[in-house]
């Protein structure tokens, strides 16, 4: 006991952990103050508002989701090189060789679709029980912008196996992309501005004019760096405000 | 509060635990499933492992076996009881002290030479410091300091030596202690040498555990982990015959020239290299890999992508012959396919048809030239009897406005005559190449119509010209021109009406009708749909074939190069075409959905997919398909790289420019194109392989042979009779084209001229042995080496090899000198073994053969350019 006593003490320890386990008001709100994922945290939550049958859980399940995607995504990088070469044959060795690499392909991609339906069903449920409403405005624009990021993510990702179904999909998709409005080539009004094959926003995206190198580059940059970054710092907002604005809503606020 | 604790109490540690325990079941089940059922190479590797475990066990315990029989045992006993002594003598107080004592001196000696090691690095170190200080400086006071250095380096290594020398006669006097033991240790090693070797491979084979091995191929970027389970694919034992563990079928000719570890195996097999999981994904069954696995002959496809030529290539006999099929079908009238762009098109010239035929015989032809005769190569239209009339019609009016038949009957032959004209034809040897009623027709590759009906198919006249000069009216036939005399053509033309007739053919215009100009236009389009032109040269249909139909719907008419396309699917890359992008259209028979059976069909019943195709049906039997397809199948869009790629004569002709070595020139080349000596015989990568090579002939045979037996083809008869591989029946032998003595002396110039080779010397070397009888000699040898087993003189020895009863008068002395030393050199297909004689017996061997010789008066024989 005089062991963790001196840890206790120690200069480390006290860095880390700055008090000590008397339950008192004061240490109690400290210990929100003093950890980041508790700040995010409402201080408070009804007991009606965790009930399964209002939330469904899909908020909490959309993050875990989201975890299990960082990690399986941080290992599949190891293993992928997002070149045309070796792209097709890196998913193909992670069936044939790596050890669990099948496991690890499939939980990710399972995963993904699995994170898009429950966002889906998270801004149906928030709609449904009204909690976009006043005070929760800014918080619903967020989760908007969230809902997107998760689409762009899973297209993002539908690319990198460089098979015939993601190359196809991202050809689609990105013809989509020509037909924008006064960005897209195809799209009305777009050659007031100049616009061609060769400086739109399919271009911009694909890093060419065809779904190539280049695209498969992009993809991945934005996959496995831009996408997560900026969805990581916009749920840290949106978990914030949930504090901020109350708390969970509930059937009677 | 109250109500939470209830509700928690209630469900939730039970829906806990369940999904708990799913969990847990989940993390067990990935673990078996990664660990065991994907990765069934284990198993595989484990069996082998076993198998080539007790097949070493085996070798080892027949050495063993072998060992003890031998009274190496009893050996070793012997060697191990002096190795005791001499170990006691060792061990001995005595002899103890001393080896102790000098071990310790050495020790003592080789701390101060690393003393003495440790300074000497650290003066020349200090030296050469010193010394760029004084290069840059330019101080005396550095000068110095390096003189004394050096002094102090020659100091320590002279101190080196010394101290060398003493440890070295040290070390002697250790040797002298030690050296019985360790004599008789190395000799019971040596005794149990190859029982350790095979100790060691089994205690290896222990070692093995299970691993994923892959060839890697970088410039194809291949991993092939085809070895994971094919362990023993290289291996030179057989250990089973059961798959994944046996040996590479024929690897002398495969692996040997293909290896493994440069090759992979995916290159010629396709398959999916790189799965590992199951047998069905490696081997590429699996949809939408678009390379399944090739096996057996199938795989020869492959040969294709690397070799441009595949004919005579060794291994590869099954493309080879659909090579041949190809050619022999003409499907590259049509089609576009790599490599067969050059040749010409297989059927007859088609502008003069109306006189040559009887209008009848063209009808029933078109509708099916089976009815014809059986082997006839043009293929089944399904035409009606009325557009078979159409085509006649529009064939017909290019020379004349009516149906008409001509028919020789008993009375209009002149019987004495055609008994001369046998005899023309059968020192003509038509037979080499025409068939008739079952007959004759060895030379396969010519394909010569068959000649059993003809007279009620040509007309006299038609035939006469014909014969008298064929390229008149065909000028890229391949007959030849005889020079026959008017009287032995037209005996020769009597006979051929006379005995060939078919007499269940009914001629329905022996009066002639005449043609109607409607049915020309609608024979004309049929011919035009059809794309008869493929085929056959058409007067006014040259260029059909050069443009592109779109581009003719649109009404162009020149021949462009660039716009090229010929009338049914180019086939340079339908081996890599997807399976999803071929078109199985209605077809009703029940064939399953793969490159290899789209592609069968097709060739089997063309007209399956869709009544209105128009590719005809060629009625090939199953044995044909194979092939045919095997080489379809290779023609992918797969790049090789470089150091696969052997390029194919023409291909090598072409980047060399011309390669004059083996083409024909001046009055020889016209000669050529007369009596066609390239239908049978084959000069460098030109013609045949019916009659010998003539790529050396120049050096190979005297003169005075070659003109005798042009002048009188008979006399090699009764040599070639020997050769089984030519299964030549008394009618065969060269033809007889009777040559003038001028065109003779044209073939030897050309010969001396052109088909030498500096390989072969002139005049044998000299040998300076003046008393020795070296055609005594010579046949002291012969007998020696038993060549009386293949070889035939006289009336005894064997028919393996050629008759060398008259080899004498028809070899030169260097070409036979330089053939001993390596029968394979100028015809790698040669049986005669290497027998390795050295340089004076073969020409002892030279001496003897050149001394057998018959008719010796023959007054030519003194023109041979033979040894002396």
């Amino acid at each position: 006991m005089k062991m963790f006593d001196n840890i206790k003490q120690s200069l480390v320890w006290k860095s880390m952990f700055r008090r000590d386990y008397k339950d008192t008001p004061r240490n109690r709100a400290l210990a929100i103050f003093g950890n980041i994922f508790m700040h995010l945290h409402p201080v408070k939550v009804r007991d009606g508002a965790v009930k399964l049958r209002y939330t469904w859980g899909m908020g909490g399940i959309s993050l875990f989701s989201f975890i299990i995607l960082t990690v399986t995504g941080f290992l599949l990088m190891f293993y992928y090189h997002p070149s045309v070469d070796q792209a097709y044959w890196d998913i193909k060795d992670l069936e044939f060789q790596v050890p669990y690499g099948i496991f690890l392909r499939n939980l990710h991609r399972w995963a993904g679709h699995f994170m898009v339906i429950v966002v889906w069903l998270h801004m149906f449920r928030v709609f449904m029980t009204g909690s976009y409403k006043s005070p929760r405005q800014f918080n619903w624009a967020i989760g908007v912008i969230l809902l997107v990021l998760t689409m762009l993510l899973s297209f993002t990702g539908y690319l990198l196996p460089w098979d015939q179904l993601g190359l196809w999909a991202i050809e689609v998709g990105t013809n989509m992309a020509a037909g924008t409005p006064l960005l897209g080539f195809e799209g009305p009004f777009s050659e007031y501005l100049g616009i061609t094959p060769y400086n739109d926003v399919r271009f911009a995206i694909l890093g060419g004019s065809t779904v190539g190198g280049n695209a498969l580059l992009r993809s991945y940059v934005w996959h496995c760096v831009a996408l997560p970054l900026v969805a990581v710092v916009l749920m840290a907002v949106h978990f914030w405000r949930v504090r901020k604005d109350g708390g969970i809503s509930g059937p009677h606020s | 509060m109250q109500n939470n604790m209830k509700e928690r109490s209630s469900y939730t540690p039970y829906l806990f635990a369940f999904l708990s325990l799913l969990l847990l079941g989940l993390a067990f089940w990935v673990i078996w499933k990664d660990e065991i059922q994907l990765r069934p190479w284990k198993e595989y590797q484990k069996e082998y492992k076993e198998l080539k475990g007790a097949a070493l066990q085996a070798e080892y315990d027949k050495a063993k076996k072998e060992f003890d029989s031998n009274g190496n045992s009893r050996k070793l006993e012997t060697l191990q009881a002096r190795l005791n002594e001499a170990n006691n003598i060792f061990q001995s107080k005595e002899v103890q002290e001393k080896y102790t004592g000098l071990v310790e001196q050495v020790g003592i000696i080789e701390k101060s030479l690393a003393q003495n090691q440790k300074k000497l690095q650290e003066t020349r170190g200090k030296y050469l410091e010193t010394e760029y200080l004084y290069i840059r400086d330019q101080k005396e006071q550095d000068k110095r300091t390096m003189q004394q250095l050096e002094g102090e380096i020659e100091g320590l290594t002279e101190n080196r030596n010394v101290l060398l020398e003493r440890k070295e006669a040290l070390q002697g006097n250790i040797d002298e202690i030690t050296g019985e033991v360790e004599t008789i240790k190395a000799e019971i090693q040596s005794l149990h040498k190859g029982l350790d070797e095979k100790l060691a491979a089994i205690e290896s084979n222990d070692r093995i555990s299970p691993q994923i091995k892959q060839i890697h191929i970088r410039d194809v970027g291949k991993a092939d982990r085809c070895i994971t389970c094919h362990a023993g694919i290289e291996s030179r034992y057989k250990l089973s015959d059961q798959q994944p563990f046996t040996r590479h079928p024929a690897s002398f000719v495969f692996l040997e020239n293909h290896p493994v570890s440069e090759y992979g195996c995916t290159l010629c097999h396709h398959g999916q290299g790189r799965a590992t999981t199951s047998p069905d994904k490696a081997h590429g069954w699996v949809d939408h890999w678009r390379e399944p696995m090739l096996q057996g002959s199938m795989t020869q496809s492959s040969c294709i992508s690397c070799h441009g030529d595949i004919e005579g290539l060794r291994g590869a006999e099954f493309i080879s012959e659909g090579s041949k099929l190809i050619k022999r079908y003409g499907c590259y009238g049509c089609h576009m396919i790599p490599g067969y762009e050059k040749l010409r098109e297989i059927g007859p010239v088609l502008a003069e048809v109306g006189t040559k035929i009887n209008y009848s015989w063209a009808v029933d032809w078109l509708q099916d030239p089976k009815t014809y005769y059986e082997a006839a190569r043009m293929p089944k239209f399904y035409l009606s009897k009325e557009e078979a009339e159409s085509v006649a019609d529009y064939l017909f009016s290019m020379t004349g406005t009516s149906r008409h038949d001509t028919l020789y009957t008993d009375d209009d032959i002149d019987w004495d005559l055609a008994e001369k004209g046998k005899a023309v034809w059968r020192q003509s040897r038509c037979n080499i190449c025409h068939t008739t009623n079952g007959k004759g027709g060895n030379h396969t590759e010519i394909h010569a119509p068959d000649l059993s009906k003809v007279g009620s198919k040509v007309s006299k006249e038609w035939l006469f010209n014909w014969i008298r000069d064929p390229k008149k009216y065909f000028p890229e036939t391949k007959m030849p021109r005889y020079r026959f005399s008017d009287q032995e053509l037209a005996a020769l033309v009597e006979y051929i009406v006379s005995e060939f007739q078919d007499w269940d053919f009914e001629p329905e215009y022996e009066e002639p009708v005449p043609i109607k100009a409607e049915s020309i236009e609608k024979g004309k389009a049929l011919v035009q749909k059809f794309g008869c032109f493929g085929c056959h040269k058409l007067k006014g249909m040259e260029e059909m074939q050069d443009i592109a139909p779109q581009l003719r719907r649109a009404g162009a008419t020149v021949a462009g190069g660039e716009s090229s396309e010929k009338i049914g699917a180019e086939l340079s890359s339908i081996g890599s075409k997807p399976v999803e992008l071929l078109d199985f259209g209605k077809m009703k028979a029940d064939i399953p959905h793969d490159r290899l059976s789209y592609v069968k069909q097709k060739l089997r019943a063309p007209r399956s997919f869709r009544d209105d195709l128009r590719m005809p049906d060629y009625r090939l039997s199953e044995e044909e398909l194979g092939p045919i397809s095997s080489v379809l199948l290779g023609f992918t869009d797969a790049s090789r790289p470089a150091r696969f790629i052997i390029p194919s004569y023409a291909e090598i002709e072409e980047l060399e420019g011309e390669d004059d070595s083996h083409i024909l020139s001046g009055d020889f080349e016209k000669l050529e194109k007369d009596i066609k000596c390239l239908n049978c015989h084959k000069i460098g990568n030109h013609g045949y392989n019916y009659a010998p090579d003539l790529a050396i002939a120049g050096s190979k045979l005297q003169e005075g042979w070659v003109r005798k037996f042009l002048r009188q083809p008979d006399i090699i008869r009764p040599m070639l009779k020997q050769m089984p591989r030519f299964n030549l029946d008394k009618q065969d032998g060269m033809m007889q084209v009777n040559l003038e003595a001028s065109e003779i002396e044209t073939v030897i110039n050309f010969f001396r001229s052109d088909l030498v080779t500096d390989d072969i010397p002139v005049v044998l070397p000299g040998l300076d042995d003046g008393a020795v009888d070296q055609v005594l000699e010579g046949k002291r040898l012969y007998d020696a080496k038993g060549c009386v087993a293949c070889h035939q003189i006289g009336n005894a020895g064997g028919s393996v090899g050629p008759n060398l009863s008259d080899v004498g008068n028809r070899l030169t002395a260097g070409f036979m000198f330089k053939y001993l030393e390596d029968p394979q050199r100028y015809s790698p297909q040669n049986v005669e073994p290497k027998y390795g004689f050295t340089e004076r017996e073969r020409i002892y061997l030279t001496r003897y053969l050149m001394s057998l010789k018959q008719d010796q008066g023959d007054a030519e024989n003194s023109e041979t350019r033979s040894d002396q």
